[in-house]
């Protein structure tokens, strides 16, 4: 689902972010990817959004090479990949159903169907209550599951997440954790960037780890 | 990457596809359409200020253009009343003129034809000049006999008028036609000059309002500057972050086209009295025109217009700036 072929995103001269990075990530899989800061973890996801191109080397997502990708079809790649932030990224002028129904808004979904799957994807984080309340009236643990509904509402077959558990206590953490595992079992592909040790190794999954932008453990093919 | 498999769509009515898309697309639309127009009514100060500064900007061009359009009616009632005047020469007699006018009223083109006889005319003059004191020390009559020919409706444009006057100087007995048009010709000319003055000046307007536009969806832009991330994150193409702000310009030019008829609307009100009076003055039928329907309907669209353009500039200008690279962290 996810392919890096000798990747190399240099930045300017003397920063390299990530080096000849090889790594595959098969549709279902859940792995985690950690390194200290500035070890290429932002850097490596922003590739696989095509928020950055690759220096050198091949990114492929769900068998598109993203570096040939013209500017005009990046959006809709997007619309294959959920992502989940550390700061949630929730917009506070809007409802939580208005925020989960954004990325349905954005892909021409019928209004009739948004409703459905808006609440379908807020049931499955447990905040179908709270569809009426403003994301600044929500604890941090469920302002993260808020933005989990809305890297999801519109079932992508690629999940990241940027250090998700980053602010939360080890209880809701384990809970988001558990969420994603769920995810991974219907056949997404999650990839969870983060520094949360304990966390990873609870979860026993495969974790690519970076350290000043080279993958030292977990490359090479997934399971 | 597998698309959500579609349930239910078999079991409703018979839509395809492309009817729903196109659909939710409209629904897209006027939801964003009213989404823009509301939040415009929740900051009536600064949009109502957008639209005082657009209203006037689009009502001083099209209040000249409706002074000129005036004008212009002007020397189109004048040129109706267009007479040629035809002096014979001093020698004719007045059996040799009443000829003359019977052959030129022969002619199709003529409306009416007046005869002064040279008594006549020294008659009216007496009158009219009070110089009466000093004609008695003339000897004779100096004026001579004159046709005062009227044209009919087709042949009154300056270039029927010139074939008449061609074929009247070309009569055996006429000394000099005369035509009182240079006054109309100058005024035409005025008008034309105006014309490209109020044109040159309407371009510039309505640069400044695209301008005032871009700068009031600059802030718009900046003012939802993490939306904008967001709907781009999550794969919103720029057509659709585009939009929200290309409905807010074209509401604001809306509203300024509200403003600007309202401001002609009452500036007409206030001038039509004097106007009334000093036309009353010259004996003129001469009457400031308002917008008519057509009119006002074209001002508001072409306001609307130059707000969607302004927009569209400010949105060209800025929205690619904004990426969401920068939200994932370092």
């Amino acid at each position: 689902m996810i392919e890096f072929r000798q990747v190399t995103k240099r930045y300017d001269s003397d920063h390299t972010a990530l080096r000849q990075v090889n790594f595959s990530l098969a549709r279902g899989e859940l792995a985690f990817l950690t390194g200290h800061s500035g070890a290429g973890k932002s850097t490596l996801l922003k590739l696989i959004m095509v928020m950055e191109r690759p220096t050198a080397g091949e990114v492929v997502v769900g068998g598109q090479m993203l570096n040939k990708l013209p500017k005009r079809q990046i959006p809709y790649i997007r619309r294959h990949i959920g992502v989940v932030f550390q700061n949630h990224q929730l917009l506070f002028d809007r409802t939580v159903f208005d925020n989960v129904a954004m990325p349905l808004e954005v892909m021409g979904v019928p209004a009739r169907d948004i409703g459905r799957r808006v609440r379908a994807a807020l049931d499955k984080v447990g905040l179908l209550s709270k569809e009426k309340m403003n994301p600044l009236q929500l604890s941090g643990g469920e302002q993260q599951r808020v933005g989990i509904a809305r890297a999801v509402v519109n079932k992508p077959p690629v999940l990241l997440a940027d250090e998700p558990t980053g602010n939360l206590d080890p209880e809701l953490s384990a809970d988001i954790m558990h969420l994603f595992g769920q995810f991974s079992q219907v056949g997404v592909t999650v990839l969870i960037a983060s520094h949360d040790i304990a966390l990873i190794n609870d979860m026993q999954r495969r974790t690519l780890t970076l350290d000043h932008g080279r993958l030292i453990a977990g490359g090479g093919h997934g399971t | 990457m597998a698309p959500e498999p579609r349930k239910q769509t078999g079991a409703r009515k018979a839509s395809s596809p492309w009817q729903e898309l196109a659909e939710s697309y409209l629904v897209h639309h006027r939801k964003v359409a009213r989404d823009s127009a509301e939040r415009l009514w929740r900051t009536p100060v600064a949009s109502s200020m957008t639209w005082m500064v657009m209203g006037v900007a689009l009502a001083l061009p099209v209040a000249l253009l409706l002074l000129l359009t005036s004008l212009q009616g002007v020397s189109a009632g004048w040129e109706s009343s267009a007479r040629i005047t035809a002096y014979l020469k001093d020698d004719v007699p007045l059996e040799r003129a009443r000829e003359l006018k019977a052959e030129v009223l022969d002619d199709s083109r003529i409306l009416e034809v007046e005869l002064i006889d040279k008594e006549q005319a020294l008659a009216e003059f007496r009158v009219s000049s009070g110089m009466e004191d000093a004609l008695d020390y003339l000897e004779g009559n100096p004026l001579p006999h004159t046709l005062v020919v009227t044209p009919d409706k087709a042949s009154r444009s300056s270039s029927g008028v010139e074939t008449l006057v061609t074929r009247l100087q070309g009569l055996d007995g006429v000394e000099r036609v005369q035509v009182d048009l240079g006054w109309l010709q100058r005024l035409n000319a005025m008008t034309d000059l105006l014309a490209r003055a109020v044109w040159a000046l309407a371009l510039l307007l309505a640069a400044a309002v695209v301008l005032v536009i871009g700068n009031t969806v600059r802030l718009a832009i900046e003012n939802r500057r993490d939306e904008i991330l967001v709907a781009k994150m999550v794969g919103g193409t720029d057509a659709f972050v585009r939009r929200p702000f290309l409905y807010t310009g074209a509401w604001f030019g809306l509203g300024g086209g509200v403003v600007a008829w309202v401001l002609l609307q009452l500036s007409l009100w206030w001038l039509s009295g004097p106007v009334g009076r000093l036309a009353e003055l010259y004996r003129s039928d001469f009457s400031l025109n308002g917008l008519t329907f057509d009119g006002a309907l074209a001002l508001l669209i072409v306001a609307m217009l130059l707000g969607w353009l302004g927009a569209w500039v400010a949105v060209k200008r800025h929205l690619d700036d904004i990426e969401p690279g920068e939200i994932a962290g370092g």
